[in-house]
């Protein structure tokens, strides 16, 4: 069964001059139809403006379909009796680390969304500890927020969503203002979380490198998907992702060109030592 | 560097003051004002003086990180003196020019001085004693009968403690804005009155966008984690009365009590 569901979603931002007269309408997003399964690994990737983080705020219930409909865990985003529901079962980490941390101390804000559902105190500590534990932020559950780094942070914030034991965490472009370090830190938190306590991950990003390990990329412009499939296939197809204004990574690029030049390598190359297996069976020094 | 301040000045060390529930030092406090404005007599000082002294010893700070924070309000306890000894009617002890200094005006000076000093050591005390943290969850409970009369007092506890965690955040950022601007050209610290607060103005703007822009995307992160408002909401670190803060409101009753007594009898 399919966690969460969009038919023909479609979303339009509008835009209203000082007297509150409709100025224009943008359709941020555009009959959409997603599926993702329990368990999944998602990237939905897609430059500025391509309405990604739109998508992403429907499938929390913080914004509406203005046409179509989502399905998270069975039940309809528009349905207002089960809007908590919703946002129990799909958790949220949104952009700017410091925009989204309540507690003055670690284990406070891990422990606010546990305090929201009602959670009896002694759950809360012991839901507190498991999420400090399973993102490594443990030995920091005294400190204040303001003296982490951008990635702990973000790991901090990943802890608060996860002690809330959601099915399904929907990352909205929760590295675009960290550092490379940072960066890593917090899509290997993700990744783990995936495979081991088998978390679904919705992961929003324009950056190549971290769609990668991902299940399945979604990609989107212009409030469409206009590709989808394993990172493989989608990053096969180059010249598409030129023209939609995304980078490849540059090992991809660098195959995609040596076999333009004539050498024999597959396509949809991801990274630096698939690239040297390839290579060096090409060369005969490998079977 | 700017990171570095913290709110209520909050003393980091282990005692008896610090382990004690913060609703009783938060009742106790106003306990201890109460109490001044009650003492009217030298026995009256006598037992504040000796409540505050335990008070100190108890706490475990030091006496002179408490001094500290009197010099703030030396000015203000000077005034004080001045005023009350020169302008109180009465009978006339020394007289240069115009000033007079009366027997009244000293008494009345002393008083104050006293009266104001052992205030703002007082509730200094609750504050070097009790993170905002615990105080805020303090104020919260204690203003829980409010609720009844349909105060939001969930909603100002929340926005204090927001309020607390976002000082340091938007100081960080007054610091950048403020490093932005010079870069260009501005200048905060030169010109006259008038200049420097029209200087203030390219600071402020961009604060206060990007205060809002903040606002709106906390309210959104506080929603996806389920934040509906105080009710059905459940506490990570309960406040729960122990043996030693009975205790403590027992020293307040006997405080306030031996205040009263001294009242009556002398």
């Amino acid at each position: 069964m399919s966690l969460i569901n969009t038919t023909n979603l479609s979303f339009d931002y509008i835009k209203r001059d000082e007297d509150g007269n409709v100025e224009g309408i943008i359709r941020a997003v555009d009959d959409v139809n997603i599926e993702v399964k329990a368990g999944e690994f998602i990237a939905i990737l897609g430059s500025n403006g391509s309405g990604k983080s739109t998508l992403a705020k429907h499938l929390n219930a913080l914004l509406f379909p203005t046409e179509g409909s989502v399905w998270v865990d069975g039940k309809n985003t528009s349905d207002t009796s089960s809007v908590w529901d919703i946002r129990k079962s799909a958790g949220m980490i949104f952009q700017n680390p410091d925009n989204q941390i309540i507690g003055q101390v670690v284990e406070e804000d891990v422990g606010f969304g546990p305090e929201n559902m009602g959670i009896p105190t002694e759950e809360i500590w012991q839901r507190v500890e498991e999420s400090l534990k399973s993102v490594g932020m443990w030995e920091y559950r005294k400190s204040s927020p303001n003296r982490l780094s951008g990635g702990q942070k973000q790991r901090v914030s990943i802890a608060g969503v996860i002690a809330m034991h959601p099915k399904c965490i929907v990352m909205d472009e929760p590295t675009a203002m960290l550092d490379p370090n940072g960066r890593y830190e917090v899509i290997r938190a993700a990744r783990a979380l995936n495979e081991v306590e088998n978390v679904t991950i919705i992961l929003i990003t324009h950056y190549m490198e971290e769609v990668i390990y991902a299940d399945r990329v979604i990609v989107m412009d212009k409030g469409k998907v206009v590709m989808q499939g394993t990172p493989r296939e989608v990053f096969s197809n180059i010249n598409k992702l030129k023209e939609l204004r995304l980078d490849v990574p540059q090992v991809t690029i660098l195959a995609h060109e040596l076999k333009k030049r004539g050498l024999m390598l597959p396509e949809g190359i991801l990274t630096a030592e698939e690239l040297s297996v390839a290579l060096q069976k090409l060369a005969g020094l490998r079977e | 560097m700017l990171r570095d301040i913290t709110l209520g000045q909050y003393y980091q060390t282990d005692s008896i003051l610090h382990r004690l529930d913060p609703r009783v030092k938060l009742i106790g406090t106003f306990a201890f004002i109460v109490g001044l404005f009650l003492a009217n007599n030298v026995a009256g000082y006598l037992v504040a003086a000796f409540f505050l002294v335990s008070m100190i010893k108890l706490s475990n700070v030091p006496v002179k990180f408490m001094l500290k924070g009197m010099k703030a309000i030396a000015f203000l306890i000077v005034i004080t003196v001045v005023f009350n000894t020169f302008m109180t009617p009465g009978e006339v002890l020394i007289q240069v020019w115009k000033l007079k200094v009366t027997k009244e005006g000293l008494i009345m000076a002393a008083k104050l001085a006293l009266r104001l000093s052992f205030l703002i050591i007082g509730s200094s005390i609750m504050t070097l004693t009790t993170t905002p943290n615990q105080l805020t969850d303090a104020i919260e409970s204690v203003m829980g009968p409010l609720k009844r009369l349909h105060v939001p007092v969930h909603e100002v506890a929340m926005m204090m403690s927001i309020a607390l965690r976002f000082i340091p955040i938007l100081m960080e950022e007054t610091d950048k804005i403020m490093k932005a601007q010079e870069a260009r050209g501005a200048s905060f610290d030169s010109g006259n009155l008038i200049d420097k607060t029209k200087a203030l103005i390219p600071l402020l703007v961009p604060l206060f966008i990007s205060a809002f822009r903040r606002a709106n995307d906390l309210a959104m992160a506080m929603e996806a984690r389920c934040y509906r408002g105080g009710d059905s909401r459940t506490k990570m670190k309960p406040l729960i009365y122990r043996r030693r803060d009975v205790m403590g409101y027992g020293v307040l009753i006997s405080f306030l009590a031996c205040i009263i007594v001294t009242r009556v009898l002398f």
